[in-house]
């Protein structure tokens, strides 16, 4: 076992390493600095600070209430779905009993209960692997991504317990493994090594070259005997270990193609080979979860989302980015769903976005159009706050989303949905107020620049053909000036043609000329409060609100068009 | 009578006040709302970016009710708007219907139009009644004047909304006669709060936005009355970040319809949720209560009793 010595040793330098670069990460990178230029130093020295004080203070109450409640309870996973709760239940205290009762040991016990718990734990871990692949595939319709990482990881963890199951099997009827107990332990009287054969045969899974079957029954009662007094002090029956005597069956013949001997090694090598790879894998997959979600939960309980330490803000931002497990529930419940199907930009559901927030604040990712796509996906939320609502490990997403969304936007490039009512929830909690004004100033700019003017116009103007425009009510105006006469927008300014560019009735007018172009760089539209009197008031049903919208749908195109350009 | 109960983006986040109040009044009326977590935005937010993009997730919204085989009622006006507009252009665009069915039908969902969408003032105003509400009063308002705004998008445009007269709504005032409330008559009622051009043009938005406060105040309003979420919104918290910026400001305290009918009902106060509205002082709900007094209809049934 010189080999496994080696292996062992270094997948725990990899584990090390892996985990040193994940927290370092934590202490070094973050979104927009709420207080720039704070060193990795100090922000450890403020989250051991704050982690000191919540331990000798009465917070300490509400941590230990979250290690029951939110990590062995996983109640925010309970409260949203009992079938996922069930899953990760079953696969958390399947996969910790057996790595502290199994694989810390090194010895596997073949005495009960030890035995019969490795199955247990082995089945439970299987079962909850299942429901877990069963949601990643029945979910998918529900806009439930999964990536490459996060099969591996189901399929990581399943190989190791079916591994360990296989191997069990495979030992069970190996006619090899079984000589070498004997020899160790076993009678010499060559009747009664016949007999125990025969038992072992038909009660424990041995395959055996000698025992023809089924085995007599005299023998394998007198076997049994000698099972009692030789062996059964320190070996169970096989059959308590139910999984891996049912594996018998199917390692059998992979036993009889190789050698039995062969067989075992070779299960033996794929088990420890799963569970090496897994454990040097552990950090930098979203299995390191196991370390992050935890603190991100805490973390959450005791602060309720408000930390008011700048550095451990920026800190905790960065475990929660790490303690995500892309299981999707946010995207599931993101309300802003359908806009993901309409406009086709993955980053719009949030599990997506946090995928790649990653990269960017590892500096990763610099390509533009990825960027630009990201942006829009920031952007275009709701601010329901859902997906921070259900975040089974607690993650602050809105918090994170708003703060990236601001250090994107500063990057320079426009983003047309600032101009959408998605920045109503943004101007009613005025953070990042002047990065949104200063971000809107870039977007309205290239629209100026985008649009010819009325002034601008040669005259005499030429009339177009004004064809493609969907809303054909324009056609009812006879310039009664109605519209611009009840507009409150219009009311608002002493020199509303100045401020405005062109009066609601002046851009109906561009419009029955054909110049829809003059319509879309008008400043009105982007003025208009959407309070539909103009139209309620026409009195020839011109429907100049839902004009203005779909005048607005295509100067946002246009422009996008331009800046693609 | 059981409805699915649509609250949109920000009622659950930012009022929910405004859920729970109206879920308690419509209880006392034998009205339950079920709360339907598969619900997505209306797609209002996004109209100004792009129609289709608009129109669909009210399509999901509609499907998802239908396949529940509830009516959908309706708090949030814009989302009232979105969801009656829907249904309008999907009467229209048989097109359109398919192509955003076939986007339903990933998730097993189909739209077919069955689905009605209400608004809670029409489902008192209609099937509850201010008989009804008269009726079930424990006590009544001696003397409170409040500017109901009705926010733009539950009245026009008409074809669309088909909630009231758009030029002179009566709904509100019908409802609120029999709790004692006045409805002042005052020139912001049927006009804009601004809330569509916050975070577009926030001088223009603060401009309509101050110009409904005075409106309100200049009519002798004790508190204003919005109907719709993003009305609410501007009232009690843009109000709020603008008195930042001019602390001299007379401060407008809103209190929301259900809440205002809640208590002439003896409604458990917790669940009308007075004090969550952020412009309410304490002062000003024991002024609230303090304008309780007894229905009018007991005298009328003494009377009734004696003539007996």
């Amino acid at each position: 076992m010189m080999n496994f010595d080696i292996l062992l040793g270094l997948s725990l330098v990899i584990c090390l390493v892996g985990l040193i670069i994940r927290l370092s990460i934590w202490f070094s990178q973050g979104t927009r600095s709420p207080a720039p230029g704070t060193s990795a130093a100090a922000r450890i020295s403020a989250a051991l600070q704050g982690a000191l004080g919540t331990i000798f203070s009465g917070r300490i109450v509400r941590m230990i209430k979250s290690l029951f409640v939110d990590l062995l309870g996983q109640e925010r996973i309970f409260n949203k779905n009992f079938l996922r709760w069930v899953a990760h239940t079953l696969i958390f205290f399947g996969f910790v009993p057996l790595l502290l009762m199994h694989a810390m040991s090194p010895q596997t016990n073949p005495l009960n209960p030890f035995l019969f718990l490795r199955n247990l734990f082995g089945l439970m871990v299987l079962a909850g692997v299942a429901i877990a692949v069963y949601r990643r595939l029945t979910l998918k319709a529900q806009r439930l991504r999964s990536a490459p990482s996060d099969w591996a990881a189901l399929v990581f963890i399943g190989v190791i317990i079916l591994s360990g199951m296989l191997l069990e099997g495979a030992k069970m009827s190996s006619y090899s493994k079984y000589q070498s107990m004997v020899e160790e332990y076993g009678s010499s009287d060559e009747e009664e090594a016949k007999a125990l054969e025969a038992f072992w045969v038909q009660e424990n899974g041995l395959v055996s070259p000698n025992v023809q079957l089924p085995p007599a029954p005299e023998l394998v009662q007198k076997g049994m005997e000698v099972n009692g007094t030789s062996c059964i002090d320190c070996h169970a029956s096989n059959r308590t270990a139910f999984a891996g005597f049912a594996m018998a069956k199917v390692t059998w013949p992979i036993s009889a193609l190789l050698g039995d001997a062969a067989a075992v090694t070779m299960f033996q090598y794929l088990h420890i080979l799963a569970c090496l790879a897994f454990l040097a894998w552990l950090p930098f997959s979203k299995m390191f979860h196991i370390i992050a979600a935890p603190l991100s939960l805490i973390v959450k309980r005791v602060s309720g989302d408000t930390i008011t330490e700048p550095a451990n803000i920026l800190t905790s931002r960065m475990i929660g980015l790490s303690a995500c497990t892309h299981c999707g529930t946010c995207s599931l419940e993101c309300s802003s769903n359908m806009f993901y199907e309409s406009f086709g930009n993955d980053f719009i559901l949030p599990s997506e976005k946090v995928q790649y927030l990653k990269k960017i604040m590892a500096g990763k990712e610099t390509d533009p159009a990825v960027l630009k796509k990201m942006q829009e996906g920031l952007y275009v939320c709701t601010s329901c706050d859902r997906c921070t609502t259900v975040c089974p490990s607690g993650i602050n997403l809105k918090e994170l989303f708003v703060s990236a969304r601001y250090m994107l936007l500063k990057q320079g490039m426009p983003e047309k949905s600032l101009l959408s009512h998605f920045s109503f929830p943004l101007a009613l909690a005025q953070n990042f107020a002047d990065d949104h004004l200063q971000a809107l100033k870039k977007v309205t700019d290239q629209f100026k620049k985008s649009f010819q003017h009325l002034t601008d116009i040669p005259v005499p103007v030429t009339i177009g053909s004004g064809k493609g425009f969907s809303n054909t009510s324009f056609r009812g105006c006879y310039s009664c000036q109605r519209c611009t006469n009840i507009c409150p927008v219009v009311r608002s300014f002493d020199n509303p043609v100045e401020a405005l560019g062109m009066l609601p009735h002046q851009i109906m007018f561009s419009l029955g000329i054909g110049n829809v172009d003059l319509a879309m760089g008008s400043q009105m539209i982007w003025s208009c409060s959407t309070c539909y009197l103009c139209q309620e008031h026409c009195p020839n049903q011109v429907e100049l609100c839902d004009i203005f919208y779909t005048l607005k749908n295509g100067a946002l195109n246009k422009i996008e068009a331009g800046a693609n350009a | 009578m059981k409805y699915a109960f649509f609250q949109g983006c920000n009622i659950p986040i930012r009022i929910q006040q405004y859920a729970t109040s109206t879920t308690a009044v419509l209880q006392h009326f034998g009205i339950t709302l079920e709360v339907v977590p598969e619900f997505n935005c209306c797609g209002y937010p996004a109209r100004n970016v792009d129609e289709k993009a608009y129109l669909l997730p009210s399509v999901r919204n509609l499907a998802i009710a239908e396949k529940k085989g509830l009516d959908i009622l309706v708090i949030c006006n814009c989302c009232f708007a979105s969801l009656q507009k829907t249904k309008n252009v999907m009467a229209k665009d048989s097109g359109l219907l398919a192509e955003m069915n076939s986007i339903l039908a990933k998730e097993d969902l189909k739209y077919s139009g069955t689905a009605e969408v209400k608004h809670y003032l029409t489902v008192l105003h209609e099937q509850v009644g201010a008989e009804t509400i008269k009726k079930k009063l424990v006590k009544m308002f001696t003397d409170l004047k409040v500017s109901v705004i009705h926010g733009c998008h539950i009245l026009r445009p008409r074809e669309i909304t088909t909630f009231d007269n758009s030029f002179m709504p009566r709904i509100t005032e019908e409802l609120l006669l029999p709790t004692g409330a006045r409805s002042l008559d005052w020139r912001g009622s049927l006009e804009c709060c601004g809330a569509a051009l916050a975070g577009i043009n926030n001088d223009l938005s603060h401009k309509l936005l101050k110009e409904k406060i005075s409106g309100a105040q200049d009519a002798g309003a004790d508190f204003i009355t919005p109907i719709c979420s993003y009305c609410h919104l501007q009232f009690d918290t843009m109000q709020l970040n603008m008195q930042k910026d001019n602390p001299e400001a007379k401060l407008l305290p809103v209190l929301l319809f259900p809440q205002l009918l809640g208590l002439c009902l003896g409604l458990d106060e917790a669940a009308l949720g007075i004090e969550q509205n952020s412009t309410i002082s304490s002062d000003n709900i024991e002024r609230i209560k303090s304008l309780l007094g007894p229905p009018k209809e007991e005298k009328k049934k003494k009377k009734a009793t004696a003539a007996a």
